[in-house]
Order: C-alpha cells, then structure tokens, then sequence
C-alpha cells in the first residue's frame, strides 16, 4: 500500500513515527521515556494524589518495598523489566485477539506500522467473531493477550457471565469513539421520549454501550428493561439488522455507526462523546498468570501499544492510520468510512459534515474509578446482586491489596484512586460513595 | 468292525426349551466313503441336521461322532454346499476359491493358491469364468462355484444342502454327473440333502427318510440296491429301479405324515429306523437294528 | 431432438432469464442527490459509483475472477485467498470426519456383531443423536479450550452417528451364509472382520459415510462463521462484516461446488463397494 510508509524503514526519509520528534531515533528515546513516565505516572497518581503523601509514603517504606508494592499494583514484573531495560522477551511469537473495531487501532496498527516489531516481537493478529468468544480465546490461553471491552476484566474477574479468572488490563485502549446510530425512518424522532418499544443493540452485556444506552434513556425517563428492547449483536451484523429492519437503532463501536451512514441506512444521533467526554471504552486485556510468567514479553508489548497509542493520538496521523487498518487482513472496511471515524470530519447521514476532533480518542491511561463506576452500573441494572463490595473488587483487579495493607501498617490514609474527573451527561461521580450515586437515580434495578 | 466314520446318535432340537422338537432322537450313521441322501418334507429339518454336522447349529439333545471325536464347531474337515450357493459377490469366482483354499492353507503363496484354484475351477467347467463375478453366472454355474469352494479345501466329508435345487433338468444332469465322477475319484464321504427322489438314487449309497415335522424323525434308511455305478441314461432299466422308486414316493406322498401321526402299525412302538432294501428279499425289513451296525453295502451285491 | 438436448436447452434459457432478471433487479439505481453539498457526497462515497447491496452478475463474476485468478495469496493472518481457506476447512472436515469414522467404524461393528452392545448403546445414541451438532460448541469451547480443536470436535461429533448407525446395521445385516462359510472355512476373526463382514457391509457403511460427509460440511462452514479462525466459513464472515455480498455470494457458491464434488467423490467410492447380489 503506497499510502502507507513503515516508519521504522530506514530507507523511507520520515520525520518519525508520531510526526513530533526531528528524527526517529529520537522519538525512540522519548517513546522509551513515555512509557516509563506513562506507566510510574499513572500508578502513582492513582495510588497518591497528593505528593506530599507519596514522598512519605516512600520515605516510610522505603525505596525497594514501594516499588515492591507498586510492582504488586501494576502488571506484575512489568516494572522490573522496565528497569532492567529491554530484558530478553520470553516469548516472541505471540497471538492477539481483536474485534475487528476502530476501538482496536492502537493494537492493529501496531502490526502493519510495526510497532510489535520493533520490540522485537512477532504478532500475528486474530480477528474474532465476538466478545463471548475472545473471552472464551483468552480464558482458554489461545490468546497471549487481547483486545476486551472495559468491563469485560472485571466481569471475568467477578466471574459474572463466565468462569471466573485473574484478568488484568494492561492499557485502556481508546477512549470515546462510540455513537448512537437510528434508523433511518427515525430520523425525526431524535427525542428519546418518542423511542418508547424501540429496538436497540449493543454488542455485548459487560460493555460500556449497554451502560451508556441504559444511562442515557434512563436520563430521558425510559426504562431501559421495560420502554425498549436491548439485544446483543456482534457488531458487523447490526448494519445489516438495522437495514432489514430488524433494530430501530444500536449503541455500536465505530466504523459500523459510520458504515450504517455509508451504506444510508442510518444516521448519527449523537456521539458517545457527547455523554460523557473522555470514557473509555475497549482495553488491552491479559491473564495475571501469563503477565507472571512473561514480564518482558508483556513490558514490550505494552511499550509497543504506548508507541502506537502515542502515534494515533496525534490528529495528522488518522489518515495514515485509516488506510493501515483498512486492508480485509484488519478491518476489512472502506477507507474513507474509517478516515471520517478517525479524523472527526464526517457524514452525519441527515445531509451535515461535522468536525469532532476527538470523536475518537486513544489515552492508554489505565483505568481505576472508572472501575467503580462500572461496577456501579452493573449494580444498578441488576447484574450484580446485594452488597457489592465495590472497594475489594477493584482492588482485585488493580491489585491493590498488597500497597493497601503497608500504608495501613504506615498509618497512611487509603488513597483516592482519580486520575480524571468522570461526569455523566453533567452529573459528576464520586467514586468514593458507589452507592449513594446509584441510589441517586430513579430508575434502577436496586 | 471299527466303528463308522460319522455317528449321529439321538440328535434333538428343540427351537426354545419346552417347544415341541423340530425332529428327535435321530441316528444313523456314514461309512467312509459312503454317498448318504436325506429325503423328507420342507420344513422337516433337513438343512438343521446339516448344520449340525457343519458345527454351525448346536443340538439340543445327542451327540455326533466323526472319525472317532465328537463335532463341536465348524471345521475344514467338511466342505459345505449351502442351499443358497452363498457365494461373496465382491469377489471373483476364483478369488472365492481362493479364500477357502487360503483359509485350508495359510502358507501357501500366490501361484500355489491359484493353480489349485485352477485346477477345481477346470473340475467344475468353469474354465474362462475365473474373473467373473457371482452376479455375472448362471445359477448353475454359481453352484458349480460353490462345489468347486467346497472340493477344493479337500475336506474328510461333503455336507451338500440341496445343491441342484435352483438349476435346469439339464444343468442339473450334467452337474450331477460331474459330481458322481468326482466323487468316486476322490472318495470323497457326502452327506446330501435333495427333494429329487430321482437324483437321490441316482447319486446316494443309502437314502434317509424323514417324517414331517414337528417332532420329526428318520423312519427309515433305504438302502440302494443299485449297481454302484450307475448312469442317468440306463438306471430305469434296472429291475429294482421302480421299486425303489415306488417305495420313496409312497413315503413322501402317504407315510412320512401317517408316521408323523403316529398311525403306521409297526412305527408306532420304535424309535428306531427300520432299514429298508426294496427289490432285495422283497422288502426284507430288519426291523429294531441299530442303523450304525447294518452293514451297509454288503447286502446290495 | 432428443430430450437431452431440449432439456439442456431449456436449463441454459432458465439461465439465462435467471441472469437478466438479477441484473436488471440490481442496476445502480440514479441518485438523486443533485443538490447535496459536495463535501457531503464525498464523505458519503456518492462521488464515485460504488456497490450497495446485491452485485449484479457482471460484478459477481468480476469478484469470482479475482478471488480465482489468485486462490493462494496470503495478505496476513486473516486475509488469504480461497483456496487457502478451502484447505483450513477441508483439513478441520477431513480430521474430525476421519477421527469420527476411526471410531464409529469399529463401534458401529461391535455394535452391530453383539446384540448385547447395541442393547447397551442404543440408548445413548438415540439421545445423543439429535442434538444439533452446533448445540455442542459452548460446551466443547469451554471444556477442550481450544477453538480450533473444538470445531474439530464438532465435526467429529456430527459426524460419528450416520457412520455408527449405518455401519451397526450393515454389520448386523450381513447374509448368515457369508458368515457360516468364513465359520466353516476356519476364518479367525480378524480375517472374517476384514475379508467377509466388512466387504459385505461397505456398501452401507459407506452411505453413511457420505451422509456424514455432507452433514460435516454443512456444519464446518457454520462452526467457523462462529469461532473459526481461517477457512471458508471465516471468509464469508469476514466478507459480511464488510457487508461485501458480491463475496459472500462467491463464497456460497464455491461451499455448493466443494460440497457437490465431495459428495460426487463419496459416490465414487460407494459404488466402487457396491456389488450386485
Ligand atoms: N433359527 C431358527 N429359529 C427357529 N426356527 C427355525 C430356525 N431355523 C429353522 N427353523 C424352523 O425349523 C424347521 C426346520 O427348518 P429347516 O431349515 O431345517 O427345514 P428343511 O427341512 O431344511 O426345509 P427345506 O426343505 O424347506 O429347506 C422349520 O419349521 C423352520 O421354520
Ligand atoms: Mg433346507
Ligand atoms: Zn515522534
Ligand atoms: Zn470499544
């Protein structure tokens, strides 16, 4: 493909990879840099937003047990084999699972823009049918790692809809970039409080979709288990059910929403950005037993996602992107039908161009309230039952017990793990009280 | 005197315990070398006496003795000739030789195989047939197959089960004839069952005759009191011919079911078979005796 | 003219309405959108003509061509041409068809030798024997964890019963008389088993066979739209997800041809078996 140069070509004059450094090597510095400061920076934020309370943390503890604890917070060993500079992959030849969706840029382009390759690495990506079996793919260890929707680690973890595993996330891979797509007939009734017996889709339970389209018809007083219908459908069959008539409507992953406005079957009724600005969406998802076993295969994996992820965010590079993503061995979709999900500069499908920049967003900052948050969504529509202990969930799946327990011993109060602000359609959320934010709402399974 | 080659004493069979027996108490007895023909009604039991003999069917009751050990399962000892030829129709007519020649001797190779495949193959006429298959012959030269099969493993004993059954006056004649020549060139013991009353004095040293079943028994053996060698041709010259003949038909037609019943006078006290030589001593009966001592040829020349 | 050649006739003009009606059903209709915004029809793809929904003949056959002229071109782990992916599907078929056939064969014979066998299986097999092979994915993808092994399994699954069924009943039907010949002739077992029951029983083990065969490929193209990783089924997911029919229609009609051939094949064979009694 002539579009698409490999950067890592040495023959082919570019700047760099992510089009901010002069040359490439020193992108390569700062990308090295970037990890690092990507991966300590994002631990210890979570762990201690008050400096002042990380420095007393590390001089009560000690150098070696804070970077213990951290390492025990954060996929395990990746840490060490950061600091130990590029130790020896344990294994090259890996398998990565992926829903063939623009959620999954950062872990596709990796490969034909060779990323994956330049850790030293031999990625042979898998298109997947569907959630249930990509889970299934990385329960089952066929997959090294894989492409997961946000939820899905916790609900694996929680073993809610599966067997229950260890799961870990080693990034967030993007963020936004979903959108509620109708029908259509329907394109006046754009008012949720006319979609009373309206159809809709989304692709899986345990996914962002389901919970933003139940907060969002919620907020328009419809109950999403009794005003609409919300049906699981693997993503490449809602274009083609919402043509045959099938669905009024879906809160699908990107390009199916821009596909349905290609093909003029549907229109863009509002960008999953628009309910809340910065959510994340699909993660880089590994087992905690496979990151024990290879520290330096999963910290070059992760630094190649990190180089990508640094890529993709920069705006001039979409278009390059697009048409690297493009071929059938990855998404097997029409350039321009990514380009608009990409660059923001699209087709609403009721005759407007619009220009969102960040309808899609890629910021590998791992998640943590946004944990609680999910887990409060589930407790609010019924997927989990009782007392959800909120706080020892999470901290399962951050593994934040062990750094837990010797600030405790310190006498360190338990810090707030809140890198961003979440704010839903205006309401913001305290991940302190869990449930008094999911008794705040009036329609609710509790 | 030895004993006889092949003993039937007192043979039973009983299809369920309980069930009235299809014949019993049935016994009677081969001389090497002897030709013995069975006569009697369909269903009477004919083809489950062979099968006995064959080591295919197990008897309910008595015993049978060859060359001095009793039969327990089949054994390449006695050739059979089916009622049906039960030829394999995947295979070739020499090739369905070969199966029974490879089975009598394992060691063989190819050529010795075949050449002896051959040689039965030329007995029975079918040379330039070998590669045919069952459903490519005639149903007389499908027999010929079947006898071929079972000459050819050189078995002590022939058990025949209606063997000309299916073929043409004509064919049977021809096979009939080929079979009496083999059979006094080899010396070869057969047990044969037919329905013909012409071909059994044709072809048998001794005839059994079975009443109807159920309960079913051998009446009487009837000696032949032919000249050994005999031909199709002349044999109705014979002076004893029509009264042999006469004394078989009237058993089929009147007597094997009077005797059934129970009816016939002298039949009525013996389980034993009366052995009978018409023509000789004008029915000379000798009543009681035991079949395996009459000394069987003695008295017909 | 005989009825062949008007018969033959005849399907070649059923034909050809067939391709007339298709084409003028599937004619790019004229978009109206003279008014709209260029920028918008640029975003929209209206600015060249480009296929929407069902292809017309000229456009499957275009389709045909390039996936034909070029079956084995391998473009990445999930973009290869179809005659690699024919060979995914037919190596899935032929292992979980030939495991089946390695034990149902001998089963079915044991079965079909003593009837105490096949009073104790029979029940088995006839709650077993119903269950949609596709019902038994879940279970195998969660109990073998492997996906590719599972689809094998499925196959082998669906499979095994026509062959066990048929070959228990051409066992047990085998004619008395072959039997008491091999007993009379001293036939041991293995020489009877392989010389006389199994020539005797072939012809309906091998329908079975070709049962089973086609049964597989129905089940391998749907077992692989499911979980598949590489093969046939995979291609016309993959082809669905970029709503590309002209592809899928292509797909359809090579699975048709494939399955046809394999059933021609099976035929051959059954009839190389078959003997006139
Ligand atoms: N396996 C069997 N189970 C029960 N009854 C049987 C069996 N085989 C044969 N019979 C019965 O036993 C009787 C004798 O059968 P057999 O075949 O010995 O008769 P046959 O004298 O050879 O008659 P044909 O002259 O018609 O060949 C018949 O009434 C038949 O129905
Ligand atoms: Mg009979
Ligand atoms: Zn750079
Ligand atoms: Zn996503």
């Amino acid at each position: 493909m002539s579009l698409f140069r490999n950067p890592f070509d040495g023959e082919t004059n570019l700047t760099c990879a992510c089009g901010r450094h002069s040359t490439q090597a020193e992108h390569d510095v700062d990308a090295e840099k970037l990890s690092r400061q990507a991966l300590e920076n994002a631990v210890m934020r979570s762990l201690f937003p008050k400096d002042a309370e990380r420095r007393r943390f590390i001089r009560s503890v000690g150098a070696g047990t804070a970077s213990a604890a951290i390492a025990s917070l954060f996929p395990f060993g990746a840490l060490e084999a950061m600091a130990q500079d590029k130790g020896k992959v344990e294994k090259k030849d890996l398998k990565v699972g992926f829903i063939p969706i623009t959620c999954a840029t950062p872990l596709i382009m990796s490969a034909p823009l060779g990323f994956y390759e330049k850790q030293g690495l031999n990625v042979s990506l898998v298109k997947t049918a569907g959630w249930a079996l990509i889970r299934d793919k990385t329960m089952n260890k066929e997959y090294d790692a894989s492409h997961l929707l946000a939820p899905m680690p916790l609900a694996i973890s929680l073993g809610v809809g599966s067997g229950a595993m260890p799961m870990q996330v080693a990034t967030i891979q993007n963020s936004n970039g979903q959108a509620i797509t109708l029908a259509m007939k329907h394109k006046d009734k754009r008012d949720p409080k006319q979609w009373k017996g309206f159809k809709f889709a989304v692709p899986f339970e345990f996914s962002m979709h389901n919970f933003l389209l139940r907060y969002y018809v919620a907020e328009h007083g419809l109950d999403p288990d009794k005003d609409i219908q919300i049906r699981v459908v693997p993503p490449p069959e809602m274009v083609a059910n919402l043509r045959a008539g099938n669905l009024d409507g879906y809160l699908g992953p990107d390009p199916f929403n821009q596909r349905a406005v290609y093909d003029q079957v549907g229109f863009i009724h509002l960008l999953t950005k628009d309910l809340w600005d910065g959510h994340p969406c699909c993660s880089f998802g590994v087992r905690s037993e496979w990151v024990k076993e290879h520290p330096n295969t999963f910290a070059a994996l992760y630094r190649a996602i990190l180089n990508a992820a640094a890529m993709a965010a920069n705006p001039a590079n979409r278009s390059t992107i697009a048409n690297a993503i493009a071929p059938a061995n990855y998404l097997n979709q029409p350039v321009p039908v990514l380009e608009q999900v990409l660059t923001g500069k699209y087709a609403d499908g009721l005759g407007n161009v619009k220009n969102v920049p960040n309808r899609i967003e890629f910021d590998p900052v791992p998640w943590n309230a946004l944990g609680v948050w999910i887990l409060s969504q589930m407790k609010r529509w019924g997927y989990l039952k009782g007392d959800v202990k909120y706080r020892d969930i999470v901290d399962q799946v951050y593994l934040m017990t062990d750094a837990k327990k010797r600030m405790k011993e310190e006498g360190i109060l338990a810090p707030a793990d809140m890198p961003k602000k979440i704010v839903v359609m205006g309401k913001s959320f305290d991940a302190s009280k869990p449930d008094a934010y999911v008794n705040s709402f009036a329609i609710r399974r509790t | 005197m030895s004993a006889a080659f092949l003993q039937v004493r007192g043979l039973t069979r009983r299809w369920s315990p309980g069930a009235k027996p299809v014949f019993e108490n049935v016994s009677f007895a081969l001389e090497r070398g002897e030709f013995v023909c069975i006569i009697g009604h369909s269903g009477c039991g004919k083809t489950t006496i062979l099968n006995i003999l064959a080591g295919l069917d197990e008897a309910s009751g008595g015993e049978v003795i060859m060359d001095g050990r009793e039969v327990s399962g089949p054994s390449l000892d006695r050739g059979v000739v089916f009622q049906g030829h039960a030829l394999m129709p995947w295979l070739t007519v020499r090739r369905n030789i070969g199966f029974a020649v490879k089975s009598r001797w394992p060691d063989w190779n190819r050529e010795k195989v075949g050449a002896h495949c051959q040689k039965y193959i030329d007995l029975v006429r079918l040379t330039g047939n070998e590669d045919k298959k069952p459903s490519a012959l005639s149903g007389g030269m499908k027999q010929r197959v079947g006898i071929a099969r079972a000459f050819a493993i050189q078995p002590k004993m022939l058990l025949l089960d209606e063997p000309f059954g299916a073929l043409d006056a004509l064919t049977r004649g021809a096979i009939q004839d080929e079979l009496t020549s083999i059979c006094a060139e080899t010396h070869q013991t057969v047990f044969m069952i037919t329905h013909d009353v012409d071909e059994a004095i044709l072809l048998a040293d001794k005839i059994l005759l079975m009443t109807n079943g159920p309960q079913a028994r051998i009446a009487e053996i009837v000696v032949n009191t032919l000249p050994r060698v005999r031909s199709r041709h002349d044999i109705h010259h014979h002076p004893h011919y029509y009264r042999l003949r006469n004394h078989l038909v009237d058993f089929l037609v009147h007597r094997s079911k009077l005797l059934q019943e129970g009816r016939e006078d002298e039949a009525a006290n013996e389980r034993l078979p009366r052995v009978v030589m018409p023509g000789l001593a004008d029915h000379e009966i000798v009543p009681g005796e035991a079949a395996e001592r009459v000394p069987a040829l003695k008295q017909v020349k | 003219m005989s009825v062949r050649a008007r018969s033959a006739i005849l399907s070649l003009l059923l034909l050809a309405v067939f391709l007339a009606a298709w084409h003028l059903a599937t004619l790019p209709r004229a978009e109206s959108g003279a008014s709209v915004d260029p920028e918008y029809a640029k975003l929209m793809g209206l600015d060249k003509p480009k296929s929407d929904g069902m292809p017309t003949p000229a456009q499957l056959a275009g389709t045909a061509w390039k996936q034909l002229s070029d079956p084995f071109y391998d473009a990445g782990s999930n973009d290869k041409g179809i005659g690699i992916q024919l060979a995914y599907s037919l190596g899935r078929v032929g292992l979980g068809f030939g495991l089946a056939a390695l034990v149902a064969i001998p089963l079915g014979f044991l079965i079909g030798l003593s009837p105490l066998a096949y009073g104790a299986l029979n029940p088995f097999i006839q709650v077993l024997k119903p269950i949609s092979p596709l019902a038994w994915m879940p279970l195998a993808l969660y109990t073998i964890k492997d996906s590719t092994i599972s689809s094998i399994f499925v196959i082998f699954i669906c499979s095994i019963w026509p062959m066990l069924i048929n070959t228990a009943h051409g066992v047990a039907s085998v004619r008395r008389d072959w039997l008491n010949v091999a007993k009379t002739l001293e036939a041991g077992t293995v020489r009877t088993a392989f010389q006389v029951i199994l020539p005797a029983a072939a012809p309906t083990i091998l329908t079975g066979m070709r049962i089973s065969m086609g049964i597989a490929w129905l089940v391998i193209v749907a077992a692989e739209m499911l979980v598949g990783n590489l093969g046939v089924g995979y291609f016309v997911w993959n082809e669905w997800n970029n709503l590309s029919l002209s592809n899928v229609i292509f797909a359809i009609g090579v699975i048709g041809v494939v399955g046809m051939l394999l059933d021609l094949a099976f035929g051959a064979l059954q009839r190389a078996v078959t003997y006139v009694e």
